[in-house]
């Protein structure tokens, strides 16, 4: 009981943990404060114990594919300010165009409909051992060294970030948000596919006996940029289309900036 | 004149294909009923037919939530406890295809077996 806990909760805060040890290098690099990253939590929260508590007439919407609709929702949500967020990077750190505040606010907004979902998916679990003494206590032990294995490597990862050398620190965090914006819009694409919202054809390759999406790196790397062993062709085009979209918006925002510099000389 | 034609043509095949698209869902989707019991699933072993798309009503007799989680099938979903949840899954290769519920993974396992002869899946 204690182990399942430490691998659900881990599993659910790895991606957020992720999201946000991204961002707080990100605005680092930008020289934005970092206060912004309270308030994503705090309204992260508030969205999840809402849905959390919304989640049984949220599943029966739709002929009972409410809960695929609205993750997906949430996840095309955090994609499209993600988005927004790469095309700001480049106009905040060329000539310093868009202020910090609309940086700071869409990294909220993006790690609020990450924190929604996931969140509320640990409230649903937890609650229900509520009841159930014996387990309760392993239950939520087991959360909290799940949840603190997830913060470490969000720490750790942000510290990779920092300790690179100034001239990769930011394009390598404007490549991991590219990934992340492919993993959120593919995950987002198979819950439409399993509410039946969107036709798939049959897995277009199996990787597997390769790498196992339950094996420790699976899971990072789904975590991380979205690894799916068997996608369907439509998950593979939402992938690369939205980090198409995203490398559009990071060079539509780095265009905007140097054109607005030019303009300026 | 001619580009008429061409322009109809085309028109036409564009209708062709959304129809494509659209066909397979108005097709009767085969449905199939699991149910969850003192975290076990029952039954714990599903076959279903190969190549086809299938609608997976899940049964939760548990006071307690559960998740529907397959790897394999790329699947997963949270049923509250005493609902039920709708899953659709395929189409398949035939195999076998383990599930599980995520909250008692101990007990709760599963797999649904995929065949390529439409009559012995039921």
């Amino acid at each position: 009981m204690l182990l399942n806990s430490v691998v659900i909760i881990l599993r659910e805060v790895l991606e957020a943990a992720l999201l946000m040890s991204v961002f707080l290098a990100s605005a680092r690099f930008l020289h934005t404060r970092n206060r912004w990253a309270i308030w994503a939590l705090v309204t992260g929260a508030i969205g999840a114990v809402s849905y959390g508590f919304l989640l049984e007439p949220v599943s029966d919407l739709f002929d009972g594919v409410g809960q695929e609709v609205c993750n997906a929702l949430l996840q095309y949500g955090a994609f499209a300010s993600l988005a927004a967020v790469a095309f700001h990077i480049p106009r905040r750190s060329n000539n310093l165009k868009s202020s910090p505040a609309t940086i700071v606010a869409l990294m909220a907004l993006t790690l609020t409909f990450a924190i929604t979902r996931e969140g509320a998916e640990v409230l649903v679990y937890v609650s229900g051992f509520w009841d159930v003494s014996d387990f309760f206590s392993a239950v939520a032990l087991g959360s909290v060294i799940g949840a603190c294995i997830g913060f470490s490597v969000g720490v750790l990862i942000y510290y990779l970030l920092l300790a690179q050398p100034v001239r990769w620190a930011l394009p390598t965090s404007v490549l991991l948000i590219h990934l992340i914006a492919g993993g959120l819009a593919s995950q987002a694409t198979r819950l439409l596919i399993q509410a039946d919202w969107i036709q798939a054809g049959s897995p277009i390759w199996d990787t597997s006996s390769i790498l196992s999406e339950q094996s420790l790196a699976g899971q990072l790397l789904y975590a991380l940029v979205g690894y799916e062993a068997s996608p369907s062709g439509i998950e593979v085009l939402a992938y690369v289309g939205s980090v198409l979209i995203v490398a559009t918006a990071y060079f539509a925002g780095k265009f905007s900036s140097q054109r607005a510099t030019a303009d300026l000389e | 004149m001619k580009q008429t034609i061409r322009m109809r043509k085309s028109r036409l095949s564009v209708i062709a294909l959304l129809i494509l698209l659209v066909a397979p869902s108005y097709a009767a989707t085969p449905e199939f009923e699991i149910e969850i019991r003192n975290h076990l699933f029952l039954p714990d072993t599903l076959t279903i037919p190969a190549g086809v798309k299938v609608k997976l009503v899940i049964y939760n007799r548990d006071a307690t939530p559960e998740e529907f989680e397959s790897y394999e099938l790329n699947r997963e979903k949270v049923i509250l406890g005493g609902r039920k949840a709708i899953v659709f899954i395929g189409p398949l290769a035939p195999g076998e295809y383990p599930f599980f519920g995520e909250f008692n993974p101990q007990t709760a396992l599963g797999t649904i077996l995929v065949v390529a002869d439409a009559n012995a899946a039921k």
